[in-house]
């Protein structure tokens, strides 16, 4: 089930949060109504976590991370990082990247095995990228846009690409990635996934604007909807993404037309 | 694609507030006092001013008007013809044609009436003259009395015309009164329309919206219509006419089989081919009514012939589908099927089209094809696993359409209770669910006053270190800077060489202790007294309010004896009481003291010069007692004996050139190195701040500046006044 979520009346809460199937960081506010959500919904299975870094509140652009690990940005300071580290599990390394491009969150997006990273990051942040987070690195862009982790999201089970990708690069990307990829939007028509969307293998939030088609689609292509989740058969999570082959195609060019 | 929204659109005054609302902006805004005895120029000015304010003003508030109202010809032909049948389009159009004749009207009368104020030749004729152009204008204005209210009436009525937008996803009831269109919208909507038991209860269009597959429907009942020619029809039919002529749809006829509407199956079938021209190129169902009191199984063959009949005449693409209201059998499968046809109509004619190309990358689903043998698998643990079993057996919600219907409820019936939705219930009842921040946050007073304590959640090895304070800076030094991953190896290191020192201090402290025992006991009070002492000079040292200078080293400060020095009292009885005090014999002590002040060359010459005084003295002495006697003062004796002192001195001293005493401050040093060196050291033991003007203390005086006081004066000339 996808959740629709608004912070602080803007539908752009991946600015806001960042969730890996081994935790869920929030930006602190003045209010818990958007750390709630989360929590009401997470807490059970794994730590969510108020955060900032820098002392600023955006977490979900300025960090990146998998359940391996969790890289921030050379600006983060040392009460944080030690925060960061005393919640989260020692299963998760917490590493702090010397990147010049230091929204981490919008140069990489990555799921447990594989990353997406923008083209002109240093070498060495790539070595820890895939080091820290046990991931191979592509340098890719999407759809003519080097920012890969504002514009592209993929969980382990499936992945959303800027809607102004074609249909050649999606099936590179997707061969890349190994995972099934279908273009589309959040938040009624924004192609700003990774600020729209937040999605892992069994959870996903959506900005408070997001429509149901765009809603169905996600949860089809991210697996999310149906019991059993992604330990089903191969098969049966294929049924569930060509849903927007088959059942929705006639809703989908009917709006978007 | 224009969305029409009428509700814009400005009120429009009756003539006579027209009149009230022009003339009182005239007199607001334009000056009010003139003389005769201004030249004539200018009373003309003031009262062209006035006749051309009006007319400007008048003309503004009409222009708005026409530019209100929507143009006819330039709107969707469905909002045309529902005006067309709503208010007339002749008279539509007249009122307007006539409200900007008389805009045209104002502006003339306004140019003429200027032009004869530009030859007004008093005060009197060119106010004359403003009244009567004042005056026309008004009756221009009056005389669309009838125009301006119309145009009211029909601003008040366009907006409160629903928002139907022509161009989206519709479907539209028609058939005779009293079917069951308007229930049926009830059903599948939230409009909430009126439904009575009698004819025309609809009188005008109502819009209603519903969701289905993802997208939202325009859904419009339409009043409804008798079968009568075209030209018989009244407005309220019109209306429904309208909106089937317009827009592209999905159509519902509706038929009422148990004929409880007043109309027979055979007048139903007949308006149906009366109106058919109007369902061509649109998605028709019909839709038979009112199962519930006639079944269809049970209708008479001869009339459900009719029907039959009629559907083959219809052509292949038409549906029959029965429902009821009452019993709201068939009502979802009529929704369906409506929306389904119109939606696979609408895809067909994009898809025909190159539209769905731009699209393409999103209606497609791209799986990638193995490029190694890695298996990437999904990770979702065993709890959401373990949580998503529970909620698939929970029944599910239902999401179909805004209202309820009867095979819904039925879902919801078996719902447990929402509250209990998420809870877990314990094994006691009680409710064991965790409260989330936001409901804590509201309990202790909401946002901004109450805040989660963040190390509640930190995850460590004892639960207990959580809320440890722990320093950012510590003795200057930033304490994650000498955080140490290995610090508890290292530590035990240095716990067990601790430990090992220890026993080894231990281990030698016993053998000091036997040393400690060759003292006896005299010497024992003595070593403690001694200490005792050297704890108390220390804390004297040490104590607030004692010398606060500091302490030049000896060599720095010059070997001199330091009778000044109150720490060093060197006189032999002072070094001979202290001592004895200890018990120290102090002979030893004074000889080696005195042999190297024997020694020394200076003392050694202080010794001969006052040997030769001593000398010297006898012989004055006795001329002194001589004098004495003849009654000199004490003063002066003394004074004869001192510079007799000094002659003596003098003549004793080496023979060389008076060279000047060294200042006492450098006494002691060697050259004048040392003391440069001496005093550089005692200047930055001395260094204080000792306030003053500083950069910050930068003040500017006030003087005269010559520049600004001198020279012309006058007004005008300085540009300073």
């Amino acid at each position: 089930m996808a959740t629709r979520v608004a912070f602080e009346n803007t539908g752009e809460i991946g600015v806001f949060a960042a969730l890996t199937n081994g935790y869920c960081l929030t930006g602190i506010n003045r209010s818990e109504n958007f750390y709630s959500v989360f929590e009401a919904e997470l807490s059970a299975h794994i730590p969510v976590i108020h955060a900032t870094v820098a002392g600023c509140r955006f977490v979900g652009r300025t960090t990146v991370g998998n359940r391996r690990g969790l890289l921030v940005p050379n600006t983060t300071t040392d009460q944080e990082l030690a925060h960061l580290r005393n919640s989260l599990p020692d299963s998760v390394v917490v590493q702090r990247v010397e990147e010049r491009l230091s929204a981490l969150g919008n140069i990489v997006c990555c799921n447990d095995h594989v990353a997406l990273v923008h083209p002109d990051i240093d070498r060495e942040t790539e070595d820890v990228i895939s080091d820290v987070l046990g991931v191979e690195v592509f340098r890719q862009i999407v759809g003519g846009q080097a920012l890969v982790g504002s514009y592209c999201k993929f969980s382990n089970q499936g992945g959303m690409v800027h809607p102004r990708t074609t249909v050649e690069d999606i099936e590179e990307l997707s061969s890349l990635l190994q995972v099934p990829l279908v273009a589309g939007t959040v938040n009624r028509g924004s192609d700003v996934l990774g600020g729209g969307l937040i999605v892992n293998d069994w959870a996903s939030f959506v900005g408070l604007d997001t429509t149901s088609t765009e809603i169905s689609v996600i949860e089809n292509i991210f697996r999310l909807s149906g019991a059993g989740g992604g330990s089903g058969g191969q098969l049966g999570a294929q049924g569930q993404q060509s849903n927007i082959v088959t059942n929705m195609r006639s809703s989908l060019i009917d709006q978007l037309s | 694609m224009p969305v029409y929204n009428f509700k814009k659109m400005a009120p429009v005054p009756s003539a006579s507030d027209f009149v009230d609302i022009v003339l009182t902006r005239t007199q607001r805004k334009t000056p009010t006092v003139v003389h005769p005895g201004y030249k004539i120029t200018r009373i003309r000015s003031f009262y062209m001013r006035k006749i051309k304010f009006t007319q400007q003003t008048i003309s503004d508030r009409l222009t708005a008007m026409l530019a209100d109202f929507p143009r006819l010809s330039d709107i969707h032909p469905f909002y045309s013809d529902l005006c067309n049948t709503l208010y007339d389009r002749d008279h539509y159009k007249l009122a307007l044609g006539q409200i900007n004749t008389a805009k045209q009207l104002v502006d003339a009368v306004a140019r003429d009436m200027i032009r004869m104020v530009k030859y007004g030749d008093s005060l009197y004729r060119c106010k004359c003259l403003k009244r009567a152009a004042l005056g026309r204008m008004c009756t221009i204005l009056k005389r669309q009395k009838a125009s301006l209210s119309y145009l009211e009436e029909v601003r008040k009525h366009m907006s409160r015309l629903p928002a139907l937008d022509p161009n989206t996803r519709t479907l539209l009831m028609c058939g005779l009164p009293n079917v069951g269109k308007s229930s049926f919208m009830n059903k599948i909507t939230r409009a909430n329309v009126d439904v009575q038991p009698y004819a025309f209860t609809t009188k005008s269009l109502f819009v209603g919206h519903t969701d289905y597959k993802y997208l939202r429907w325009q859904v419009i009942d339409t009043p409804g219509i008798l079968d009568h020619s075209l030209e018989q029809r009244n407005t309220i039919e019109m209306q429904a006419i309208t909106a089937l002529a317009h827009l592209t749809c999905s159509v519902l006829y509706f038929m009422d089989i148990s004929e409880q509407c007043g109309y027979t199956i055979e007048q139903q079938c007949n308006l149906f081919r009366s109106i058919q021209p109007l369902f061509a190129n649109k998605q028709l169902v019909v839709v038979i009514n009112k199962i519930d009191a006639q079944p269809w199984e049970t209708l008479e063959a001869d009339r459900k012939k009719l029907i039959e009949d009629l559907l083959e005449e219809s052509g292949p693409n038409t549906t029959m589908l029965k429902m009821s209201n009452v019993s709201e059998e068939g009502v979802s499968q009529v929704k369906n099927e409506a929306c389904e046809k119109l939606l696979a109509a609408r895809v067909d004619s994009r898809v025909s089209g190159n539209k769905v190309d731009s699209v393409m990358n999103r209606l497609q689903v791209v799986y990638p094809t193995a490029r190694d043998g890695v298996t990437r698998d999904a990770f979702i643990p065993e709890s959401v696993k373990k949580e998503k079993e529970l909620g698939a057996k929970k029944p599910k919600k239902s999401r179909k359409g805004y209202a309820p219907t009867v095979d819904d409820s039925d879902d919801e019936a078996d719902d447990t209770p929402p509250e209990s939705d998420d809870e877990m219930i314990g094994d006691d009842g009680v409710s064991t669910r965790k409260k989330t921040a936001r409901e804590l946050m509201w309990e202790n007073g909401g946002p901004g006053v109450w805040a989660p304590d963040y190390r509640e959640q930190y995850d460590l090895a004892d639960p207990e270190w959580r809320f440890d304070a722990i320093p950012q800076i510590l003795d200057g030094k930033n304490i994650a800077d000498y955080v140490d991953p290995d610090i508890d190896d290292r530590l035990r290191l240095l716990e067990e060489e601790e430990d090992q020192l220890a026993a080894e201090y231990d281990a030698a402290n016993m053998q000091r202790m036997d040393d400690d025992d060759s003292l006896d006991e005299m010497e024992k009070a003595q070593v403690s007294e001694i200490r005792d002492r050297v704890k108390i000079a220390r804390a004297h040292k040490e104590r607030p309010g004692g010398r606060n200078r500091p302490a030049l080293p000896r060599e720095i400060r010059g070997r001199v004896k330091d009778m000044h020095d109150s720490d060093a009292k060197l006189k032999a009885s002072a070094i001979e009481k202290r001592m004895d005090k200890y018990g120290v014999d102090t002979g030893a002590m004074l000889e080696r003291g005195r042999k190297r002040e024997r020694d020394d060359p200076r003392e050694i010459r202080r010794r001969k010069r006052d040997a030769e005084m001593e000398d010297a003295a006898p012989a004055t002495n006795e001329d002194e007692e001589m004098e004495d006697g003849r009654g000199k003062s004490k003063g002066a004796i003394k004074r004869a004996r001192k510079e007799r002192e000094q002659s003596v001195k003098r003549a004793s001293s080496q023979a060389r050139s008076h060279s000047r005493p060294r200042e006492p401050s450098q006494m002691g040093l060697k050259d004048d190195d040392m003391a440069k060196v001496a005093k550089k050291v005692e200047k930055q033991g001395q260094f204080r701040w000792h306030g003053g003007a500083g950069e910050g203390d930068h003040t500017k005086a006030v003087h005269l500046v010559k520049w600004m006081n001198t020279g012309k004066k006058r007004n005008g000339t300085h540009y300073c006044r």
